[in-house]
């Protein structure tokens, strides 16, 4: 990993579109400003790793409890 | 056709009739092709198959089956990767966890959204909102 020290005010350019600002340092956490295209997706990263966790989850399932579940959902269940 | 083996045995499919994540699933970026599965039995469930790694399998729904009022609108770049214009359909579908005990929850906070034309899809988070990534059904 490259680590580089920066002051409140100072940046970081990655590739030609996205750049990284330090606005403030308060109580123990970093304010950072980032400028990037539209497009890109930007997530903290505890949330990213949340959704990971649970599409893995979400893999781990098992054929029978899926059918006895769509038989108990189809049985007009959902109507309340 | 083509046939995979998957850990739910054997499974058919026409390799011109998948749908495909440009980005994959999040936490499974090298999947990009799934196979929808018929649904065996009726009801709001339904899964997908990759056909990359055969262990890999999500169960699926639309999300307005439980919730009437959860709306999750495209935004341009999505939009670019599902490869669509305004005027084409766009669709939300969640992820659902089917542990042992049956109690499924919904993933809100990660929805699908799925073009039926071009048989795209991408997953996205929602991180300004409130919905959970583990949301139960409605009592």
């Amino acid at each position: 990993m490259l680590v580089l020290t920066r002051k409140a005010g100072e940046g970081i350019f990655i590739g030609d579109d996205v750049t990284i600002k330090i606005i403030e340092m308060k109580g123990g956490a970093v304010r950072i400003g980032i400028d990037a295209p539209k497009g890109k997706k930007i997530y903290r990263q505890e949330v990213y790793d949340r959704i990971t966790e649970e599409n893995i989850m979400a893999t781990q399932w098992d054929m029978d409890v899926l059918d006895s579940l769509s038989t108990n959902l189809s049985t007009g269940k959902k109507d309340k | 056709m083509k046939t995979i083996q998957t850990r739910f045995g054997e499974v058919e499919y026409n390799p011109d009739n998948l749908l495909h994540f440009p980005a994959g699933m999040i936490g499974f970026p090298t999947l990009h092709d799934f196979i929808v599965m018929p649904n065996k039995k009726k009801g709001p469930l339904f899964w997908i198959q990759s056909i990359d790694d055969p262990a890999v399998a999500f169960v699926l729904t639309d999300p307005s089956n439980f919730f009437l009022d959860y709306k999750v609108t495209a935004e341009e770049s999505e939009k670019n990767s599902l490869q669509i214009t305004d005027d084409d359909e766009c669709f939300v579908l969640s992820v659902v966890t089917v542990p042992q005990d049956q109690k499924i929850t919904l993933n809100l906070a990660a929805p699908i959204l799925f073009s039926p034309k071009t048989n795209r899809a991408i997953q996205v988070i929602l991180e300004n909102s409130n919905y959970k990534s583990k949301t139960p059904l409605p009592a």
